[in-house]
């Protein structure tokens, strides 16, 4: 196919190439392309310049950190800031807190969501609607309305400032998300028809769901208990409230008092670089969960 | 069969309703009943919590900082959904078309989705630090201002607006953009080509294939997302407790911070409730309406 070939003559289902796309393109549409690409370029620099700030400024040394004008490219990349967070802060012990609270509370509410999940999505009984709307109201009502009576609820059972506190206020905090997310991926990745079956060979409601539907939806299973874990991962307010002593804060929490321990001013390196280390495992994490992003928040939406 | 059945479901739901009901509903139902009655940390021991009706929100009401509070969270709500939607549709169109670097555009797209707001506060905090800012330097040198800009501490206002409660609001945009890129995204990929195709027959420019095929197309969808945002905006907490902690002056002050400083900086944990009673009031008046919308799709 030639450029010089015009419109009317060009076989319908070519596409054109780009001389031909922006030559046969009316002046509005130019100017459109342009603008847009422009404001693409734009809103790339916002949502890209703060992450390069972050990532840079951890490797730059604390004379470099100071000099004015800033530097855009680290002159001397060093590992130093690294260290020194985990000198001035018990860095890596506040990571291992956040795998293991944000762990504990994903594996726990994934279980109990999955089988909630599966007869919400599955059958009709009494009461379904009912508990499935006020599950939907408590994922969406924000957490800042029910903070101060699960506070006191934690600490009249003598679990503030304890492991198990947080997970348990963390299992109730992802649940309505988890339930609302499988409940989605059951209708769509398991067909009625596979549990039928099995319970026409004799199997009873539960074996049927243990051994027939849990190993074929594993998959979004495991997608979900890694969004649990994610939204336990990024939690700041409930750490803040029921754990914030000594060596047991979660990460986001160590970060968060990291500000009024200097990092803001001192040492900015290291706050940066504790930052950095906070958003690691976040990113690994989600790069495996990427793919079901989309069917998993739009399962959000109930469709009855 | 039918009645095992039944019971089957209910021992299925058990564990979950139980977590529910003692971690969701009942702390929101206890919460409301904090707001009526009188609960100061420092008299309920001599006191006890006498019912006061609406007294808890008569005051937070008379509380010009509160007002101010309540109008910064409109404002700041309804700034970022603006920003998040409009950012949102351009981008997703970008990320929509066929080209090489796609993927790795959406990726890069993604990025601040996985940066935890206390992260993303702390980021930005240095981002904006007076003294230190690239974008401070920029635009010096672009010879657009003559003397630093204050992000966070300018206390300037025009009405109730200001340099840092825009600053916060940029914060919220860019956490939350990707969400609703990979939403709108999603839906993008839904529209038939054969509409765009009709479009074309008709002489549509880019700018009108837009307006009369991508936007009606997208309604539901974006519907629900401007939702989901106004709720999100509205409980909205980490940004601005960290970032500014409400100030400078209580400019930058919204409805969640107030109320969790009135709890665990003054102790009146009527006061706090009462102050997210009006949170809950208003999401909760969005949630239903959002829940009727989703339940009659399905009944239709």
């Amino acid at each position: 196919m030639t450029v010089v070939q015009t419109n009317a003559e060009r076989p319908a289902r070519l596409r054109p190439g780009l001389f031909e796309r922006f030559s046969s393109m009316s002046k509005v549409d130019l100017l459109t392309r342009i603008l847009v690409v422009a404001a693409t370029l734009a809103l790339l620099a916002y949502i890209l310049l703060p992450v390069y700030w972050m990532v840079k400024s951890s490797f730059q040394t604390n004379g470099e950190i100071r000099a004015l004008p800033p530097a855009w490219i680290p002159q001397d990349w060093t590992w130093q800031p690294y260290l020194n967070a985990n000198r001035l802060i018990p860095l890596w012990r506040y990571v291992m807190n956040s795998l293991f609270v944000s762990g504990t509370a994903a594996l726990l509410s994934t279980i109990i969501a999955c089988s909630a999940a599966y007869v919400l999505g599955r059958f009709r009984f009494p009461g379904a609607t009912l508990i499935l709307g006020l599950i939907l109201l408590t994922n969406l009502i924000p957490a800042i309305t029910r903070v101060f009576p699960i506070y006191f609820f934690i600490q009249n059972l003598n679990l503030l400032n304890s492991y198990v506190g947080l997970i348990f206020a963390y299992v109730g905090f992802s649940l309505p998300f988890a339930v609302l997310m499988l409940r989605g991926y059951f209708e769509t990745a398991a067909p009625a028809e596979l549990e039928e079956a099995a319970m026409i060979d004799g199997c009873g409601h539960f074996e049927a769901f243990w051994r027939v539907i849990l190993p074929v939806c594993l998959p979004g299973i495991a997608a979900v208990a890694i969004f649990t874990f994610l939204n336990a991962w990024n939690d700041f307010l409930w750490a803040s409230l029921l754990l914030n002593q000594g060596e047991m804060k979660t990460i986001q929490v160590g970060i968060g008092d990291f500000a009024q321990e200097g990092g803001s001013v001192q040492y900015v390196n290291a706050y940066m670089a504790a930052c950095v280390v906070a958003t690691v495992p976040a990113l690994v994490v989600f790069v495996f969960v990427q793919r079901w992003l989309v069917g998993g928040l739009t399962a959000g939406s109930v469709k009855t | 069969m039918t009645r095992q059945k039944y019971i089957f479901c209910y021992l299925m739901l058990a564990p979950a309703l139980l977590v529910t009901a003692a971690l969701g509903i009942y702390p929101m139902l206890y919460s409301l009943w904090m707001s009526f009655v009188e609960f100061d940390l420092l008299r309920v021991n001599q006191f006890g919590t006498p019912f006061v009706g609406i007294d808890n929100y008569l005051a937070v009401f008379a509380d010009p900082r509160f007002v101010q509070t309540v109008l910064n969270t409109v404002l700041f709500t309804a700034f970022s959904v603006a920003g998040v939607l409009v950012f949102g549709l351009l981008l997703s169109q970008i990320l929509n078309g066929k080209y090489r670097g796609r993927t790795a555009l959406r990726m890069l797209v993604s990025v601040p989705w996985f940066v935890p707001p206390a992260v993303a506060s702390a980021i930005w905090m240095w981002l904006l630090n007076t003294d230190r800012s690239p974008i401070n330097f920029l635009l010096q040198d672009m010879g657009l201002i003559t003397s630093n800009i204050r992000f966070l501490s300018d206390s300037t206002t025009w009405g109730p607006l200001s340099i840092p409660m825009f600053s916060i609001i940029a914060v919220r945009v860019w956490n939350g953009l990707p969400f609703a890129i990979i939403f709108i995204l999603a839906a993008l990929q839904s529209i038939p080509a054969s509409l765009y195709e009709a479009a074309e027959v008709d002489g549509a420019n880019l700018w009108q294939k837009f307006w009369y095929v991508t936007l009606p197309q997208l309604r539901p969808v974006l519907s629900i997302l401007t939702l989901l945002l106004v709720i999100g905006g509205l409980g909205s907490f980490e940004i601005n407790y960290i970032m500014t902690g409400g100030g400078p002056q209580n400019l930058t002050n919204i409805m969640a911070v107030y109320s969790y400083q009135q709890a665990f900086s003054f102790f009146r944990f009527d006061l706090a409730s009462a102050a997210s009673g009006v949170i809950f009031i208003m999401t909760g008046f969005i949630s239903v309406f959002y829940l009727r919308s989703q339940f009659n799709k399905g009944t239709r």
